[in-house]
């Protein structure tokens, strides 16, 4: 982050505008076109890293929960117009699809150096670009603070459970699909949080909002939202469960219909390269890349117990899935 | 929120081909009005979605929501805008100007950001309430979500609307009504109750027929405190269908568009029936009767209200925008601007948000008022004043039909796609929405001009060009600037017609805010709204000064 100096504001704004590209990157300009699952603050602040790299690129955006993305970037294929360059998407399942449908454009030229390779498609058409965990968030005022995910199911618990909707989220999605496959919790743990009261509504930003706010005690949520706001004073805790949290990469890719190839390869080199890696540590997510230290408020990215996930399975159980989802919230 | 204007429409007076604009003017207008509306219908009609609507019970169930939502919302705006009007129209309240400004103020603030001071304030993790020791316990849910609420914010909002109704009608009753009563032996009360208040009745009904439009129209609240709540109103239910995206959706969307006209027709019937009803003007204009002793406790009483209303959302609002996360208490140490300063990073979407809504409303205002010139100086002619009805019906019609409308236009052009989710569309949307809105000062103005004016300047040979920008120009000047001021300011916060139709790049403020807010960013959200009421009063404090001159009642804070 060379030019972090200029600072934020008008000025930081002009002055990125009129700084020079460095050498080599001069070819790389024109519009490029990102939707992405970030929250506002941190697109917007990936999106100006990239545009001091690259002064030359214009980077149109739009964000929203997966699930709205998809609906849209759908519309926009179905009308034979679909207009991202880049799609920077929370799960590996939803590029699976798209890679599937021969719409993602395999990009050997994207430099990964210090990205594992199971995060990585072997076919280099998405990327993973960190990694999120989805686990257990409490309110300070939450009559106890849960340890394991059957701690959601007591009386203590009823009605004061809030998770994201996996038809908007996909690290929720996910998460939903990692529990159906675990066989020490299942559909019969689904089916008991239901019962037991659970509200599924929105993405995962609603959730932190609901618990911050003290409408629910409880919430099912990404890690980097509870432990962000935590640092800065919201009453709230976030629990690596002990049997396991779920994990997303956030994929990047970049789609075949791409019209700014190379704008397209450097948004997605600069992801995963040393510099973006620590863009998205300071942002608060645990780096891909595991030489880059993880963010203040993590315990030790070794620490942390995944929960197995098969993903072959997910991609062919994930529609049913949804919608036995979808029914048993009456949604 | 629709600013109502009870203008009297011009009087043919002469012949009408003579000033020559009359078909550009019956083009442009056409344009803007019957055929987006003509294209809507005919999308509705064509094929099965109208049908198919018309069987689906998320439909019926939207349907009767917004039906509930805005008729309970309609008799709460009526009912405290002839309790507003009684004491600071037809009385001489203390303070009087400033109390009638405070209370056309909610209708000003956009329903979205209201709705947000709203959500702030309620709830268990409200600051007010923890700072009362009043805050429900924890795992309670807001009382602001549901239809209570919303009932509750859109009759405050639209009571303002009933209460300038009302004023529009007020300038019109004669002095000498009160003057006979009071001289028969009626005390003021009396003469009020009964010799002004009949009159005020068409006032009383279109402000009812307003409010209930605007209620049934609005998305923003619908939006923020119904989808919390499971409570999908029909505007909502139309922009989920809609981004629902695929072939079907826009057919879909134009269906439930057809339905919401049809729920808003008997409220617009209503208001032409009331402005048919109106008192002519008397010699002397009414004035304002003394309270008596009873002039305190009733600006006491106004001033609670407003406090509710206002104060209460807004110093919430502004809270939320300080604290470093939700949840934290208020504090001089906790307080932080770091979520304006996130608002205002580069590379943040609020900068091009605030570029793209000033863009938008500015531009339009000023296309709106030029083309306003030629139409208000071609009102005379008959097809003119038919195609300028069709430009009433955008304005009068909840937002949903009018941005669905531009959609449809603009895709049945050739190479219409290209504009979809761009800030042309959004453009063509907002002049279809706002002519009416900028044409009725400008074409009462014209109204009242000497045509001889223009026969002199023709008789020395002055061409039609000419004419408009040295002889009609000057005296309507203000007229034109008063719409083009209502419009910028309407324009600046809409969120109902872009939430439909915004792509990349091309998000408006009222969409950004409601983005954010969907997203859990609530203290962004509360940031960002507060910078827009900033930009909102700079537009209101040059509007102001620029309109000084300008008569009674053009300007919606000073009826």
């Amino acid at each position: 982050m060379r030019r972090r100096s200029f600072g934020v504001g008008m000025a930081g704004l002009t002055a990125a505008t009129l700084a020079r590209p460095a050498l080599g990157q001069a070819d790389v300009s024109g519009p490029l076109v990102v939707y992405t699952s970030q929250l506002e603050p941190d697109a917007a602040g990936t999106v100006e890293a990239f545009r001091r790299r690259h002064p030359g690129v214009t980077v149109e955006w739009i964000r929203g929960g997966t699930g709205q993305i998809m609906t849209r970037l759908r519309a926009e294929i179905a009308a034979g117009a679909p207009r991202p360059d880049v799609l920077l998407l929370a799960d590996s399942l939803t590029f699976e699809a798209l890679k599937g449908e021969g719409r993602l454009r395999a990009s050997p030229e994207v430099v990964t150096t210090g990205i594992p390779a199971e995060h990585l498609d072997a076919g280099r058409a998405y990327f993973g670009t960190k990694l999120i965990t989805t686990g257990i968030m409490h309110h300070q005022r939450a009559p106890f603070a849960p340890r394991r995910w059957e701690d959601l199911l007591g009386p203590r618990a009823r009605n004061q459970v809030a998770m994201p909707s996996p038809a908007v989220s996909g690290a929720a999605a996910i998460h939903l699909l990692t529990i159906a496959q675990n066989p020490a919790l299942g559909w019969s743990y689904i089916e008991r949080l239901v019962g037991n009261g659970v509200q599924a509504r929105g993405g995962n930003g609603p959730v932190m909002q609901a618990v911050a706010g003290a409408e629910r005690a409880f919430g099912i949520a990404i890690d980097y939202l509870p432990i962000r706001e935590a640092a800065r004073g919201a009453p709230v805790r976030f629990v690596f469960p002990e049997d396991g949290v779920s994990a997303i990469t956030e994929p990047a890719a970049i789609l075949s219909t791409v019209r700014n190839v190379p704008a397209a390869v450097a948004f997605v080199n600069f992801l995963l390269s040393r510099e973006g890696q620590e863009l998205a540590s300071r942002q608060g997510f645990l780096p891909a890349d595991p030489e880059v230290a993880s963010p203040p408020g993590f315990p030790e990215p070794r620490s942390i117990r995944v929960m197995p996930f098969d993903a072959a399975r997910a991609a062919r159980e994930q529609e049913e899935t949804l919608r036995r989802f979808a029914a048993l919230v009456g949604g | 929120m629709p600013i109502p204007r009870l203008f009297p429409l011009p009087r043919s007076r002469g012949g009408g081909s003579r000033w020559g604009f009359t078909p550009w003017a019956t083009l442009w207008l056409l344009l803007l009005g019957a055929v987006p509306l003509l294209r809507l219908i005919a999308e509705a009609l064509s094929g099965t979605a109208l049908a198919a609507a018309l069987t689906d019970p998320a439909v019926w169930r939207a349907a009767g929501r917004s039906l509930t939502i805005s008729l309970a919302a309609a008799a709460l705006a009526t009912a405290i805008g002839a309790a507003l009007t009684a004491a600071l129209l037809l009385r001489e309240a203390p303070a009087r100007r400033t109390l009638i400004f405070l209370a056309v103020l909610p209708a000003l603030v956009p329903a979205q950001i209201m709705a947000l001071g709203w959500i702030q304030a309620g709830g268990p993790a409200s600051p007010l309430l923890l700072a009362l020791d009043l805050a429900p316990p924890i795992g309670t849910p807001n009382p602001v979500y549901g239809p209570a609420g919303m009932i509750a914010l859109l009759g405050v909002q639209g009571a303002p609307l009933v209460m300038l109704a009302l004023a529009a009608v007020l300038r019109r009753v004669p002095g000498e009504t009160v003057l006979a009563a009071r001289g028969l032996g009626a005390t003021p009360g009396m003469a009020l109750r009964r010799a002004v208040w009949p009159l005020l009745v068409p006032g009383l009904l279109a402000g009812a027929g307003l409010a209930y439009v605007a209620a049934l129209g609005n998305f923003g609240v619908g939006a923020l405190l119904g989808i919390p709540a499971r409570y999908t109103v029909l505007p909502v239910l139309l922009w989920q269908r809609l981004s629902s995206g695929g072939a079907a959706s826009l057919a879909q969307a134009a269906a439930l568009a057809v339905i919401l006209a049809a729920m808003a027709a008997p409220a617009l019937a209503l208001q032409a029936v009331a402005a048919r009803r109106v008192p002519s003007a008397g010699r002397s204009a009414f004035a304002p009767l003394p309270l008596g002793p009873a002039r305190w406790p009733v600006a006491a009483l106004i001033l609670l209200y407003l406090l509710v209303a206002l104060g209460i959302p807004m110093a919430a609002l502004t809270v939320a925008a300080l604290v470093p996360a939700t949840g934290v208490e208020i504090s001089l140490a906790t307080a932080t601007m770091r979520h304006f300063a996130a608002a205002l990073a580069p590379g943040a979407h609020a900068i091009a948000a605030f570029a793209n809504s000033l863009l938008l409303s500015l531009g339009a205002a000023a296309i709106l008022a030029a083309a306003s010139l030629p139409v208000a100086l071609a009102m005379r002619a008959r097809a003119v004043r038919a195609a300028s009805a069709g430009t009433d019906l955008p304005y009068a019609l909840p937002g949903a039909c009018t941005g669905v409308a531009a959609i449809l236009v603009v895709l049945s052009l050739p190479g219409g796609g290209a504009l979809y989710g761009t800030l042309g569309l959004i453009l063509f949307a907002y002049l279809t929405r706002f002519q009416a809105l900028a044409l009725r000062p400008v074409a009462a103005a014209a109204a009242r001009l000497d045509p001889t004016l223009d026969d002199a300047a023709r008789g020395m040979g002055a061409g039609a060009w000419r004419r408009l920008t040295r002889v009609h120009l000057p005296p309507l000047a203000p007229a034109l600037a008063a719409g083009a001021i209502l419009v910028a300011l309407t324009a600046v916060n809409e969120v109902t017609v872009s939430s439909l139709l915004y792509g990349p790049g091309t998000q408006t403020l009222g969409v950004l805010v409601f983005g954010l807010q969907e997203s859990g960013q609530n203290p962004l959200a509360a940031a960002v709204s507060l910078l827009a009421l900033g930009v909102m009063a700079a537009l209101m404090g040059a509007a102001t000064l620029a309109a000084r001159r300008l008569p009674a009642g053009t300007l919606p804070w000073r009826p």
